[in-house]
Protein backbone atom coordinates (compact mmCIF):
# COMPACT_ATOMS: atom_id res chain seq x y z
CA UNK A 1 0.00 0.00 0.00
CA UNK A 2 1.85 3.17 -1.04
CA UNK A 3 1.71 6.37 1.54
CA UNK A 4 0.66 9.88 -0.13
CA UNK A 5 1.44 12.94 1.79
CA UNK A 6 -0.03 16.30 0.06
CA UNK A 7 0.54 19.58 1.14
CA UNK A 8 0.89 18.95 4.73
CA UNK A 9 0.64 21.58 7.13
CA UNK A 10 0.75 21.54 10.96
CA UNK A 11 1.47 24.48 13.63
CA UNK A 12 1.46 22.91 16.82
CA UNK A 13 2.35 23.97 20.35
CA UNK A 14 3.64 20.84 21.47
CA UNK A 15 5.37 19.40 18.54
CA UNK A 16 7.90 20.67 15.62
CA UNK A 17 5.93 22.39 13.11
CA UNK A 18 5.94 21.08 9.37
CA UNK A 19 4.87 22.96 6.52
CA UNK A 20 3.96 22.31 3.08
CA UNK A 21 5.34 18.60 3.48
CA UNK A 22 4.87 16.13 -0.10
CA UNK A 23 6.07 13.03 -1.30
CA UNK A 24 4.91 9.66 -1.66
CA UNK A 25 6.10 6.67 -0.65
CA UNK A 26 5.60 3.38 -3.08
CA UNK A 27 3.88 0.25 -2.10
CA UNK A 28 6.66 -1.92 -0.68
CA UNK A 29 9.28 0.36 0.01
CA UNK A 30 11.25 0.84 2.81
CA UNK A 31 11.70 4.41 3.52
CA UNK A 32 13.30 6.57 5.86
CA UNK A 33 12.36 9.74 7.32
CA UNK A 34 15.93 11.72 8.08
CA UNK A 35 16.62 14.77 10.53
CA UNK A 36 17.62 16.45 13.24
CA UNK A 37 15.83 16.49 16.41
CA UNK A 38 12.92 19.39 16.06
CA UNK A 39 12.83 19.00 12.47
CA UNK A 40 9.86 17.63 12.32
CA UNK A 41 10.06 13.84 11.64
CA UNK A 42 8.50 12.71 14.27
CA UNK A 43 5.32 14.83 14.26
CA UNK A 44 5.12 14.12 10.30
CA UNK A 45 5.18 10.24 11.08
CA UNK A 46 2.48 10.52 14.30
CA UNK A 47 0.13 12.69 11.56
CA UNK A 48 0.45 9.32 9.20
CA UNK A 49 0.10 7.33 12.06
CA UNK A 50 -3.41 9.51 12.98
CA UNK A 51 -2.49 10.36 16.26
CA UNK A 52 -2.54 14.02 14.85
CA UNK A 53 -3.91 15.87 12.48
CA UNK A 54 -2.60 18.20 10.00
CA UNK A 55 -4.42 21.77 9.79
CA UNK A 56 -3.73 21.86 6.09
CA UNK A 57 -3.31 18.68 2.98
CA UNK A 58 -4.01 15.01 2.82
CA UNK A 59 -2.86 12.14 3.27
CA UNK A 60 -3.26 8.58 1.24
CA UNK A 61 -3.43 5.46 1.95
CA UNK A 62 -3.08 3.86 -1.73
CA UNK A 63 -6.29 5.46 -2.97
CA UNK A 64 -8.20 5.93 0.44
CA UNK A 65 -7.85 9.48 1.95
CA UNK A 66 -7.44 8.81 5.82
CA UNK A 67 -6.63 12.45 6.51
CA UNK A 68 -10.02 12.93 8.90
CA UNK A 69 -9.80 9.39 9.92
CA UNK A 70 -8.57 8.80 13.87
CA UNK A 71 -5.79 5.55 14.54
CA UNK A 72 -7.81 3.02 15.61
CA UNK A 73 -9.31 3.28 12.15
CA UNK A 74 -6.55 3.44 9.43
CA UNK A 75 -5.07 0.80 11.49
CA UNK A 76 -0.86 1.24 10.72
CA UNK A 77 1.25 -0.62 12.66
CA UNK A 78 2.90 1.65 15.30
CA UNK A 79 6.55 1.19 16.57
CA UNK A 80 7.36 3.47 19.50
CA UNK A 81 10.98 4.17 20.37
CA UNK A 82 10.23 3.30 24.17
CA UNK A 83 8.24 -0.04 23.03
CA UNK A 84 4.88 1.03 24.98
CA UNK A 85 4.03 -2.76 25.51
CA UNK A 86 1.40 -2.91 27.79
CA UNK A 87 3.53 -3.69 31.40
CA UNK A 88 0.46 -5.67 33.01
CA UNK A 89 -0.25 -8.41 30.06
CA UNK A 90 2.26 -11.12 29.12
CA UNK A 91 3.91 -11.07 26.15
CA UNK A 92 1.22 -13.71 24.46
CA UNK A 93 -1.35 -10.81 25.14
CA UNK A 94 0.90 -7.87 24.26
CA UNK A 95 0.70 -9.59 20.69
CA UNK A 96 -2.48 -10.74 20.67
CA UNK A 97 -4.35 -7.29 21.58
CA UNK A 98 -4.46 -6.02 18.33
CA UNK A 99 -7.22 -9.19 17.53
CA UNK A 100 -8.49 -8.95 20.42
CA UNK A 101 -10.18 -5.21 20.63
CA UNK A 102 -11.78 -6.37 17.04
CA UNK A 103 -15.17 -6.15 16.58
CA UNK A 104 -16.58 -9.71 17.22
CA UNK A 105 -17.56 -9.91 13.52
CA UNK A 106 -13.82 -9.01 12.52
CA UNK A 107 -12.10 -10.85 15.74
CA UNK A 108 -10.95 -14.06 14.20
CA UNK A 109 -11.64 -17.31 16.72
CA UNK A 110 -9.58 -18.07 19.72
CA UNK A 111 -7.54 -21.03 17.71
CA UNK A 112 -6.41 -18.72 15.04
CA UNK A 113 -5.40 -15.98 17.23
CA UNK A 114 -3.06 -18.22 19.28
CA UNK A 115 -1.94 -19.30 16.01
CA UNK A 116 -1.23 -16.24 14.58
CA UNK A 117 0.78 -14.85 17.80
CA UNK A 118 2.83 -17.74 17.99
CA UNK A 119 3.84 -17.61 14.49
CA UNK A 120 5.01 -14.21 15.18
CA UNK A 121 6.29 -15.23 18.56
CA UNK A 122 8.73 -17.65 16.16
CA UNK A 123 9.29 -14.66 13.71
CA UNK A 124 10.81 -12.91 16.51
CA UNK A 125 12.68 -15.80 18.22
CA UNK A 126 10.95 -15.31 21.82
CA UNK A 127 8.56 -18.30 21.42
CA UNK A 128 9.86 -19.27 25.08
CA UNK A 129 9.44 -16.22 26.28
CA UNK A 130 5.46 -16.49 25.72
CA UNK A 131 4.22 -15.77 29.07
CA UNK A 132 6.69 -13.27 30.86
CA UNK A 133 5.82 -9.46 31.53
CA UNK A 134 7.57 -6.74 29.60
CA UNK A 135 9.42 -5.75 32.37
CA UNK A 136 11.08 -9.60 32.27
CA UNK A 137 12.84 -9.11 28.96
CA UNK A 138 15.75 -6.76 27.63
CA UNK A 139 15.85 -3.64 25.75
CA UNK A 140 15.77 -5.66 22.19
CA UNK A 141 13.73 -8.55 23.35
CA UNK A 142 11.02 -5.56 23.88
CA UNK A 143 11.67 -3.46 20.66
CA UNK A 144 10.91 -6.66 19.18
CA UNK A 145 7.59 -7.35 21.01
CA UNK A 146 7.02 -4.17 19.59
CA UNK A 147 7.05 -5.26 16.26
CA UNK A 148 5.35 -8.44 16.68
CA UNK A 149 2.75 -6.48 17.92
CA UNK A 150 2.12 -3.91 15.34
CA UNK A 151 2.53 -6.92 12.36
CA UNK A 152 0.30 -8.78 14.74
CA UNK A 153 -3.27 -6.64 12.96
CA UNK A 154 -1.76 -7.13 9.51
CA UNK A 155 -1.13 -3.29 8.96
CA UNK A 156 -1.19 -2.20 5.30
CA UNK A 157 1.96 0.19 6.15
CA UNK A 158 4.16 0.29 9.30
CA UNK A 159 5.54 3.40 11.00
CA UNK A 160 8.58 2.86 12.96
CA UNK A 161 9.16 5.72 15.28
CA UNK A 162 13.35 5.53 16.21
CA UNK A 163 12.89 1.75 16.61
CA UNK A 164 16.07 1.33 17.27
CA UNK A 165 16.87 4.74 19.80
CA UNK A 166 16.74 3.35 22.61
CA UNK A 167 19.27 0.34 22.38
CA UNK A 168 22.57 -0.21 22.77
CA UNK A 169 25.00 -0.05 19.88
CA UNK A 170 25.16 -4.05 19.22
CA UNK A 171 21.43 -4.70 19.40
CA UNK A 172 20.70 -1.75 17.85
CA UNK A 173 22.82 -3.19 14.75
CA UNK A 174 21.57 -6.72 14.79
CA UNK A 175 17.91 -5.39 14.99
CA UNK A 176 18.75 -3.14 11.52
CA UNK A 177 19.57 -6.16 9.88
CA UNK A 178 16.71 -8.08 11.43
CA UNK A 179 14.65 -5.34 9.97
CA UNK A 180 16.13 -5.02 6.51
CA UNK A 181 15.65 -8.60 6.05
CA UNK A 182 11.87 -8.28 7.33
CA UNK A 183 11.66 -6.39 5.17
CA UNK A 184 13.03 -8.55 1.78
CA UNK A 185 10.88 -10.88 2.67
CA UNK A 186 7.27 -9.30 3.08
CA UNK A 187 7.77 -6.08 1.56
CA UNK A 188 5.70 -3.95 3.75
CA UNK A 189 5.35 -0.51 3.02
CA UNK A 190 7.28 1.02 5.88
CA UNK A 191 8.64 4.34 6.89
CA UNK A 192 11.00 4.85 10.01
CA UNK A 193 11.91 7.98 11.45
CA UNK A 194 15.66 8.39 12.80
CA UNK A 195 18.25 11.00 13.30
CA UNK A 196 21.29 8.37 12.91
CA UNK A 197 22.37 8.51 8.68
CA UNK A 198 24.07 5.50 8.88
CA UNK A 199 20.78 3.92 10.16
CA UNK A 200 19.35 5.05 7.17
CA UNK A 201 21.50 4.76 4.53
CA UNK A 202 22.08 1.28 5.52
CA UNK A 203 18.46 0.10 6.03
CA UNK A 204 16.11 1.91 3.56
CA UNK A 205 15.33 1.85 -0.37
CA UNK A 206 15.46 6.03 -0.11
CA UNK A 207 15.62 8.87 2.52
CA UNK A 208 13.53 11.97 3.04
CA UNK A 209 15.45 14.50 4.62
CA UNK A 210 13.46 16.83 6.48
CA UNK A 211 14.87 20.01 8.81
CA UNK A 212 12.60 23.02 10.06
CA UNK A 213 9.43 20.94 8.90
CA UNK A 214 10.48 20.90 5.28
CA UNK A 215 11.67 18.28 3.52
CA UNK A 216 15.15 19.30 1.89
CA UNK A 217 15.81 15.99 -0.47
CA UNK A 218 14.34 12.95 -1.28
CA UNK A 219 16.78 9.97 -3.25
CA UNK A 220 18.65 6.56 -2.83
CA UNK A 221 21.27 6.71 -0.23
CA UNK A 222 23.49 6.98 -2.88
CA UNK A 223 21.95 9.84 -4.46
CA UNK A 224 21.55 11.72 -1.45
CA UNK A 225 25.60 11.14 -0.79
CA UNK A 226 26.51 11.84 -4.52
CA UNK A 227 24.33 14.86 -5.25
CA UNK A 228 23.06 16.54 -1.72
CA UNK A 229 20.42 19.26 -2.87
CA UNK A 230 21.43 21.88 -0.30
CA UNK A 231 23.60 23.14 2.48
CA UNK A 232 21.61 22.04 5.12
CA UNK A 233 22.38 18.02 3.31
CA UNK A 234 25.65 18.91 2.85
CA UNK A 235 26.17 19.69 6.66
CA UNK A 236 23.66 17.13 8.09
CA UNK A 237 25.40 14.36 6.22
CA UNK A 238 28.68 16.10 7.34
CA UNK A 239 30.33 15.64 3.69
CA UNK A 240 32.16 18.63 3.51
CA UNK A 241 32.23 18.45 -0.25
CA UNK A 242 34.38 15.34 0.24
CA UNK A 243 33.97 12.80 -2.76
CA UNK A 244 32.36 9.64 -1.11
CA UNK A 245 34.12 6.29 -1.17
CA UNK B 1 31.34 2.16 57.33
CA UNK B 2 33.50 0.39 59.79
CA UNK B 3 35.27 -1.17 57.03
CA UNK B 4 36.33 2.24 55.58
CA UNK B 5 37.27 3.54 58.90
CA UNK B 6 40.11 0.69 59.78
CA UNK B 7 41.96 1.96 56.34
CA UNK B 8 42.98 5.08 58.00
CA UNK B 9 46.81 5.35 58.68
CA UNK B 10 47.36 5.04 62.47
CA UNK B 11 47.73 8.30 64.75
CA UNK B 12 44.76 9.91 61.99
CA UNK B 13 40.52 10.49 62.63
CA UNK B 14 38.59 9.32 60.22
CA UNK B 15 36.69 12.53 59.09
CA UNK B 16 33.00 12.38 60.26
CA UNK B 17 30.15 12.35 57.37
CA UNK B 18 28.25 15.21 57.01
CA UNK B 19 25.05 13.69 58.25
CA UNK B 20 26.21 11.41 60.79
CA UNK B 21 25.05 12.37 64.64
CA UNK B 22 26.69 10.57 67.88
CA UNK B 23 25.11 7.13 68.39
CA UNK B 24 23.25 9.22 71.46
CA UNK B 25 21.70 11.94 69.49
CA UNK B 26 20.12 9.25 67.05
CA UNK B 27 18.54 6.75 70.16
CA UNK B 28 17.70 10.11 71.70
CA UNK B 29 15.75 11.26 68.64
CA UNK B 30 14.25 7.77 68.32
CA UNK B 31 13.25 7.48 71.48
CA UNK B 32 11.10 11.07 71.64
CA UNK B 33 9.55 9.85 68.03
CA UNK B 34 8.39 6.33 69.78
CA UNK B 35 7.53 8.13 72.96
CA UNK B 36 5.40 10.78 70.74
CA UNK B 37 3.82 7.95 68.99
CA UNK B 38 2.68 5.77 71.87
CA UNK B 39 1.55 8.62 73.91
CA UNK B 40 -0.72 10.36 71.07
CA UNK B 41 -1.51 7.01 68.73
CA UNK B 42 -1.01 4.04 70.35
CA UNK B 43 -2.45 4.80 74.25
CA UNK B 44 -5.34 6.78 72.79
CA UNK B 45 -6.34 3.64 70.38
CA UNK B 46 -5.44 1.31 73.43
CA UNK B 47 -8.00 3.01 74.98
CA UNK B 48 -10.43 2.83 72.93
CA UNK B 49 -11.03 -0.76 72.65
CA UNK B 50 -10.31 -0.87 76.70
CA UNK B 51 -13.59 1.41 77.39
CA UNK B 52 -16.01 -0.14 74.29
CA UNK B 53 -14.97 -4.01 76.17
CA UNK B 54 -15.16 -2.47 79.56
CA UNK B 55 -18.34 -3.32 80.37
CA UNK B 56 -17.89 -7.16 78.37
CA UNK B 57 -18.76 -8.16 75.02
CA UNK B 58 -22.44 -8.67 75.74
CA UNK B 59 -22.58 -4.57 76.29
CA UNK B 60 -20.35 -4.25 73.50
CA UNK B 61 -22.42 -6.16 70.97
CA UNK B 62 -26.05 -4.63 72.35
CA UNK B 63 -24.78 -1.46 71.82
CA UNK B 64 -25.29 -2.35 67.85
CA UNK B 65 -28.93 -3.61 68.49
CA UNK B 66 -29.97 -0.42 70.07
CA UNK B 67 -32.17 1.41 66.93
CA UNK B 68 -30.38 4.54 66.86
CA UNK B 69 -26.93 3.17 66.69
CA UNK B 70 -28.23 0.64 63.94
CA UNK B 71 -29.37 3.71 62.32
CA UNK B 72 -26.12 5.58 62.45
CA UNK B 73 -24.33 2.59 61.16
CA UNK B 74 -26.35 2.42 57.82
CA UNK B 75 -26.84 5.95 57.14
CA UNK B 76 -22.68 6.23 57.07
CA UNK B 77 -22.74 2.89 55.34
CA UNK B 78 -24.93 5.10 53.06
CA UNK B 79 -23.38 7.82 52.48
CA UNK B 80 -19.77 5.71 51.63
CA UNK B 81 -21.47 3.64 49.27
CA UNK B 82 -22.73 6.94 47.02
CA UNK B 83 -19.49 9.34 47.99
CA UNK B 84 -17.37 6.97 47.37
CA UNK B 85 -18.39 5.43 43.60
CA UNK B 86 -19.07 9.57 42.78
CA UNK B 87 -15.92 10.77 43.93
CA UNK B 88 -13.83 7.67 42.13
CA UNK B 89 -15.57 9.05 38.94
CA UNK B 90 -15.00 12.48 39.59
CA UNK B 91 -11.53 11.85 40.57
CA UNK B 92 -10.97 10.09 37.40
CA UNK B 93 -11.79 12.55 35.15
CA UNK B 94 -10.30 15.38 36.96
CA UNK B 95 -6.84 13.08 37.15
CA UNK B 96 -7.56 12.42 33.33
CA UNK B 97 -8.54 16.30 32.35
CA UNK B 98 -4.87 17.64 33.88
CA UNK B 99 -2.46 14.48 33.04
CA UNK B 100 -3.62 14.78 29.91
CA UNK B 101 -4.38 18.03 28.27
CA UNK B 102 -2.79 21.27 28.59
CA UNK B 103 -5.29 24.00 28.89
CA UNK B 104 -5.65 27.29 30.26
CA UNK B 105 -5.63 27.73 34.08
CA UNK B 106 -4.10 23.88 34.59
CA UNK B 107 -2.28 24.62 37.53
CA UNK B 108 -5.32 26.66 39.28
CA UNK B 109 -7.14 23.41 39.36
CA UNK B 110 -4.79 21.15 40.40
CA UNK B 111 -4.75 23.23 43.63
CA UNK B 112 -8.13 23.88 43.92
CA UNK B 113 -8.79 19.93 43.76
CA UNK B 114 -6.69 20.02 47.59
CA UNK B 115 -8.71 23.31 48.62
CA UNK B 116 -11.26 20.72 50.56
CA UNK B 117 -8.02 19.65 52.47
CA UNK B 118 -7.45 23.37 52.98
CA UNK B 119 -10.34 24.15 54.60
CA UNK B 120 -12.06 23.64 57.41
CA UNK B 121 -14.74 21.15 57.41
CA UNK B 122 -16.64 22.90 59.17
CA UNK B 123 -16.61 25.67 55.81
CA UNK B 124 -17.51 22.37 53.78
CA UNK B 125 -20.67 21.99 55.99
CA UNK B 126 -21.89 26.12 56.26
CA UNK B 127 -20.97 26.17 52.28
CA UNK B 128 -24.10 24.19 51.92
CA UNK B 129 -26.69 25.58 54.61
CA UNK B 130 -25.85 28.83 52.74
CA UNK B 131 -27.07 27.65 49.91
CA UNK B 132 -29.82 24.92 50.60
CA UNK B 133 -30.91 26.69 54.51
CA UNK B 134 -33.57 28.27 55.12
CA UNK B 135 -31.65 31.69 54.70
CA UNK B 136 -29.88 30.27 51.85
CA UNK B 137 -30.15 31.54 48.20
CA UNK B 138 -32.09 28.22 47.59
CA UNK B 139 -34.07 28.66 51.15
CA UNK B 140 -37.58 30.17 49.77
CA UNK B 141 -37.29 26.53 47.54
CA UNK B 142 -36.68 24.13 50.39
CA UNK B 143 -38.38 26.07 52.97
CA UNK B 144 -41.19 27.94 51.59
CA UNK B 145 -43.61 30.26 52.46
CA UNK B 146 -47.61 29.29 52.24
CA UNK B 147 -47.60 32.01 48.92
CA UNK B 148 -44.30 30.13 47.08
CA UNK B 149 -46.08 26.38 47.87
CA UNK B 150 -48.93 27.92 45.37
CA UNK B 151 -46.64 30.19 42.69
CA UNK B 152 -43.88 27.66 42.19
CA UNK B 153 -44.29 24.35 40.69
CA UNK B 154 -40.83 23.20 42.04
CA UNK B 155 -41.13 23.87 46.00
CA UNK B 156 -44.58 22.52 45.28
CA UNK B 157 -42.93 19.41 44.26
CA UNK B 158 -39.87 19.20 46.75
CA UNK B 159 -42.78 20.29 49.39
CA UNK B 160 -44.82 17.23 48.13
CA UNK B 161 -41.93 14.71 48.03
CA UNK B 162 -40.70 15.99 51.12
CA UNK B 163 -37.07 16.55 49.47
CA UNK B 164 -34.58 18.29 51.51
CA UNK B 165 -31.19 19.03 51.28
CA UNK B 166 -30.04 20.38 54.92
CA UNK B 167 -31.17 18.66 58.01
CA UNK B 168 -31.81 15.54 55.60
CA UNK B 169 -29.57 12.87 54.18
CA UNK B 170 -28.68 14.49 50.98
CA UNK B 171 -26.72 17.12 52.91
CA UNK B 172 -24.72 15.07 54.91
CA UNK B 173 -24.02 13.26 51.13
CA UNK B 174 -22.97 16.73 49.61
CA UNK B 175 -21.01 18.03 52.42
CA UNK B 176 -19.04 14.10 52.82
CA UNK B 177 -18.51 14.74 48.62
CA UNK B 178 -16.69 18.18 49.50
CA UNK B 179 -14.77 17.18 52.16
CA UNK B 180 -13.82 13.60 50.40
CA UNK B 181 -13.33 14.99 46.76
CA UNK B 182 -9.27 15.50 46.79
CA UNK B 183 -8.34 11.82 47.84
CA UNK B 184 -8.76 10.14 44.43
CA UNK B 185 -7.78 12.63 42.39
CA UNK B 186 -4.40 13.04 44.05
CA UNK B 187 -4.34 9.33 44.07
CA UNK B 188 -4.02 9.26 40.40
CA UNK B 189 -2.29 12.38 39.16
CA UNK B 190 1.10 11.56 40.33
CA UNK B 191 0.95 8.10 39.05
CA UNK B 192 -0.60 9.80 35.82
CA UNK B 193 1.92 11.77 35.09
CA UNK B 194 4.67 9.59 35.63
CA UNK B 195 3.16 6.78 33.20
CA UNK B 196 2.17 9.14 30.04
CA UNK B 197 -0.17 7.82 27.77
CA UNK B 198 2.27 6.36 25.15
CA UNK B 199 0.36 2.37 26.05
CA UNK B 200 -2.84 4.48 24.86
CA UNK B 201 -1.60 5.26 22.14
CA UNK B 202 -0.34 2.26 21.00
CA UNK B 203 -3.41 0.69 22.03
CA UNK B 204 -5.24 2.95 19.65
CA UNK B 205 -2.98 2.19 16.64
CA UNK B 206 -3.99 -1.07 17.10
CA UNK B 207 -7.38 -0.59 16.99
CA UNK B 208 -9.32 -0.32 20.30
CA UNK B 209 -12.04 2.15 20.80
CA UNK B 210 -11.93 4.69 23.26
CA UNK B 211 -13.76 2.09 26.04
CA UNK B 212 -11.54 -0.75 25.22
CA UNK B 213 -8.38 1.57 25.72
CA UNK B 214 -9.83 3.07 29.21
CA UNK B 215 -11.08 -0.72 30.84
CA UNK B 216 -7.91 -2.46 28.91
CA UNK B 217 -4.99 -0.25 29.33
CA UNK B 218 -5.64 2.75 31.54
CA UNK B 219 -6.90 1.13 34.17
CA UNK B 220 -4.78 -1.62 35.22
CA UNK B 221 -2.42 0.93 34.76
CA UNK B 222 -3.35 3.20 37.42
CA UNK B 223 -5.17 0.50 39.68
CA UNK B 224 -3.14 0.52 42.83
CA UNK B 225 -3.11 4.37 42.48
CA UNK B 226 -7.31 4.33 42.37
CA UNK B 227 -7.50 1.67 45.02
CA UNK B 228 -5.57 4.00 47.54
CA UNK B 229 -7.18 7.29 46.74
CA UNK B 230 -10.94 5.26 47.08
CA UNK B 231 -9.87 3.76 50.31
CA UNK B 232 -8.28 7.10 51.74
CA UNK B 233 -11.69 8.46 49.94
CA UNK B 234 -13.65 5.89 51.84
CA UNK B 235 -12.20 5.95 55.49
CA UNK B 236 -12.31 10.08 55.14
CA UNK B 237 -16.30 9.46 54.26
CA UNK B 238 -17.38 7.19 57.19
CA UNK B 239 -15.46 9.09 59.94
CA UNK B 240 -16.48 13.10 58.81
CA UNK B 241 -17.97 14.84 61.47
CA UNK B 242 -17.38 18.62 60.73
CA UNK B 243 -18.76 19.38 57.84
CA UNK B 244 -21.63 16.74 58.30
CA UNK B 245 -22.24 17.89 61.92
CA UNK B 246 -23.25 20.90 60.21
CA UNK B 247 -25.94 20.05 57.79
CA UNK B 248 -27.08 17.23 59.98
CA UNK B 249 -29.60 18.74 62.79
CA UNK B 250 -28.36 15.86 64.17
CA UNK B 251 -31.76 14.23 64.46
CA UNK B 252 -31.44 10.19 65.57
CA UNK B 253 -32.86 7.89 63.95
CA UNK B 254 -32.84 10.02 60.61
CA UNK B 255 -29.67 11.90 60.03
CA UNK B 256 -27.28 10.73 62.78
CA UNK B 257 -23.73 9.05 61.28
CA UNK B 258 -21.75 7.08 63.03
CA UNK B 259 -19.84 9.58 64.50
CA UNK B 260 -22.39 11.87 65.32
CA UNK B 261 -24.06 9.43 67.24
CA UNK B 262 -20.46 8.46 68.65
CA UNK B 263 -20.85 12.13 70.26
CA UNK B 264 -24.92 12.03 71.44
CA UNK B 265 -23.44 8.65 73.28
CA UNK B 266 -21.24 10.10 75.07
CA UNK B 267 -22.80 13.23 75.70
CA UNK B 268 -25.65 11.12 77.43
CA UNK B 269 -23.09 9.32 79.73
CA UNK B 270 -23.49 5.79 77.45
CA UNK B 271 -19.69 6.25 77.50
CA UNK B 272 -19.23 2.13 77.14
CA UNK B 273 -21.54 3.00 73.89
CA UNK B 274 -19.67 5.38 72.71
CA UNK B 275 -16.67 4.00 72.83
CA UNK B 276 -18.01 0.83 70.94
CA UNK B 277 -19.17 2.84 68.15
CA UNK B 278 -15.94 4.28 68.30
CA UNK B 279 -14.12 1.24 68.06
CA UNK B 280 -15.60 0.15 64.90
CA UNK B 281 -14.52 2.82 63.35
CA UNK B 282 -10.67 2.93 64.72
CA UNK B 283 -10.96 -0.98 62.96
CA UNK B 284 -11.59 0.74 60.10
CA UNK B 285 -9.09 3.16 60.28
CA UNK B 286 -6.38 0.18 60.89
CA UNK B 287 -7.61 -2.01 57.99
CA UNK B 288 -7.67 1.47 55.94
CA UNK B 289 -4.08 1.69 56.61
CA UNK B 290 -2.93 -1.66 55.75
CA UNK B 291 -4.70 -1.39 52.31
CA UNK B 292 -3.37 1.68 51.82
CA UNK B 293 0.25 0.75 52.53
CA UNK B 294 0.24 -2.14 50.96
CA UNK B 295 -1.85 -0.10 47.50
CA UNK B 296 1.21 2.82 48.53
CA UNK B 297 3.35 0.19 47.68
CA UNK B 298 1.99 -1.57 44.61
CA UNK B 299 1.77 2.19 43.24
CA UNK B 300 5.43 2.86 43.67
CA UNK B 301 6.14 -0.40 41.99
CA UNK B 302 3.70 0.60 39.12
CA UNK B 303 5.84 4.24 39.04
CA UNK B 304 9.52 2.66 39.03
CA UNK B 305 8.49 0.34 36.13
CA UNK B 306 7.13 3.22 34.31
CA UNK B 307 9.86 5.14 34.86
CA UNK B 308 12.34 1.95 33.85
CA UNK B 309 10.84 1.32 30.79
CA UNK B 310 10.26 4.40 29.34
CA UNK B 311 6.78 4.08 29.69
Amino acid sequence: MSIHIEDITKKFARFPALHHVNFTIESGELVALLGPSGSGKTTLLRLIAGLEFPDKGRILFGDRDVTSQSAYQRKAGFVFQHYALFQHLSVFENIAFGLRVRKKSQRPPEPQIRARVEQLLETIQLTEFAKRLPSQLSGGQRQRVAFARALAIEPEVLLLDEPFGALDAKVRKELRHWLRRFHDTTHLTSLFVTHDQDEAFEVADRVVLIDKGEVQQIGTPDEVRDLPANSFVEEFLDLDGTVPV
Amino acid sequence: MAGAVTTFPAGTVAPPRATAESPLIKRLLVGVLLVFFGLFLVLPLLVVFHEAFAKGVQVFLKTFQDRATAHAVQLTLLTAAIVVPLNAIFGLFAAWAVTRFTFRGRSLLISLIDLPLWVSPVIGGLIYVLIFGRQGWLGPLFFPSQETLDSNFLARFLYDHDIKVIFAEPGIILATIFVTFPFVARGLIPLMQAQGHKEEEAAMTLGANGWQIFSRVTLPKIKWGLIYGLILCNARAMGEFGAVSVVSGHIRNKTNTMPLHIEILYNEYQFAAAFAVASVLSVLALLTLIIKTYAEWQTERQVREAAGTGG
